[in-house]
């Protein structure tokens, strides 16, 4: 398979390239990254994160074919030659298709990825009824690979105050979980020109979220909790 | 809700599209059914008080749909602070002064 790679190391002071590869899947090989991972025993000079291999760790995204997704759940067969590989779009290159993060977590902080107390913790651990579980199924399966947020215009336009889908996707996780007790400072976080409200509902995040979770929708959800409360 | 919200522009934008929609839909099914089948009837409509109400009232809604959107893309586009104030302020005196002059009209031949 002839596999085109985006080349960079900003150390070199060189501008980045786009380097040609040849290399054939072996037997076994089914996923982007089985080749990524020969094409690394060839040149061991390229540089890409991965760890799991299988999606969950989300640690190899990037942007293949022009759409972000992860190399290790990306079939090879169906993929058109070459096969063009850049980092994910919208943040800095450290080297090759390893970009820089830190923006990203930034925002995912920011909007206090954990639960808040209400009150007393309990003696035992805190009851939540079937229901009110069930509301943060395609929400706590996000693995911030960031293949949502760095696919979103509005998050290119705006890297730094918008929070972007991943980061809007956890504040509803939390946000509609019935044991958090900060719900209204959430909102008041989010109700701001740029935090939340620089999405234009473009969808890219749902398009191509590689777990098949829907931020946009989750961001909808967070302008309806800020309607119904100012109603 | 804050001053600085960003659920209060969203918010007016959406207000006034479903606005907007509702007169057009209005409009489009007066031209269809004849219901102001000239020029002199229109102007009759427009030159009512009521008539002239609904078309400012639209007008305004238009504005407020226009320079949110605008204030958007300036927004997204247009980093050097200064530059997008101006630019905002530009739009705003424009939108300002085409409303103001509607209202004139409008009131000339209401009272005319």
């Amino acid at each position: 398979m002839h596999l085109r790679i985006y080349r960079y190391d900003p150390d070199s002071g060189s501008a980045p390239t786009m380097q040609d590869y040849t290399v054939e899947p072996e037997a076994g090989d089914r996923k982007l990254l089985d080749l990524l991972v020969r094409v690394k025993s060839v040149d061991d000079s390229l540089s890409f994160r991965r760890s799991c291999r299988e999606g969950i760790c989300g640690s190899d995204g990037m942007n293949i074919n022009g759409r972000n997704g992860l190399a290790c759940l990306t079939p090879i067969d169906g993929l058109a030659e070459p096969v063009t590989i850049r980092p994910l779009p919208g943040l800095p290159v450290v080297r090759d298709l390893i970009v820089d993060m830190t923006q990203f977590f930034t925002h995912y902080s920011a909007i206090k990825p954990y639960l808040i107390e209400k009150g007393p913790p309990p003696e035992r651990e805190r009851l939540q009824t079937p229901v009110d579980r069930e509301k943060l199924d395609g929400l706590y399966e996000c693995i911030l690979c960031a293949c949502c947020s760095t696919f979103c215009p509005s998050f290119w336009w705006n890297p730094d105050k918008f929070l972007g889908p991943a980061a809007l996707l956890q504040a509803y996780r939390f946000i509609v979980d019935s044991r958090d007790g900060a719900t209204a400072e959430r909102l008041d976080y989010l109700d701001d020109v740029y935090r939340l409200f620089r999405c234009r509902s473009i969808m890219n995040c749902t398009e191509v979220c590689p777990k098949g979770l829907s931020p946009s929708h989750a961001i909808e959800q967070i302008r309806q909790a800020l309607l119904s409360r100012s109603l | 809700m804050r001053v600085f919200s960003g659920q209060v522009p969203w918010l007016l934008q959406r207000l006034t599209a479903l606005f907007l929609i509702a007169a057009l839909l209005v409009i489009f099914i007066a031209l269809l059914f004849g219901v102001l089948p000239d020029y002199a009837s229109w102007r009759a409509f427009v030159t009512s008080s009521h008539g002239a109400t609904i078309v400012f009232v639209s007008y305004l809604a238009v504005c407020t749909h226009a320079w949110i959107g605008v204030r958007d893309v300036l927004l997204d586009y247009v980093k050097p602070l200064p530059l997008r104030l101006l630019l905002l302020m530009a739009i705003s005196v424009l939108l300002a002064a085409t409303a103001i002059r509607l209202l004139l009209v409008l009131g000339a031949a209401l009272f005319v």
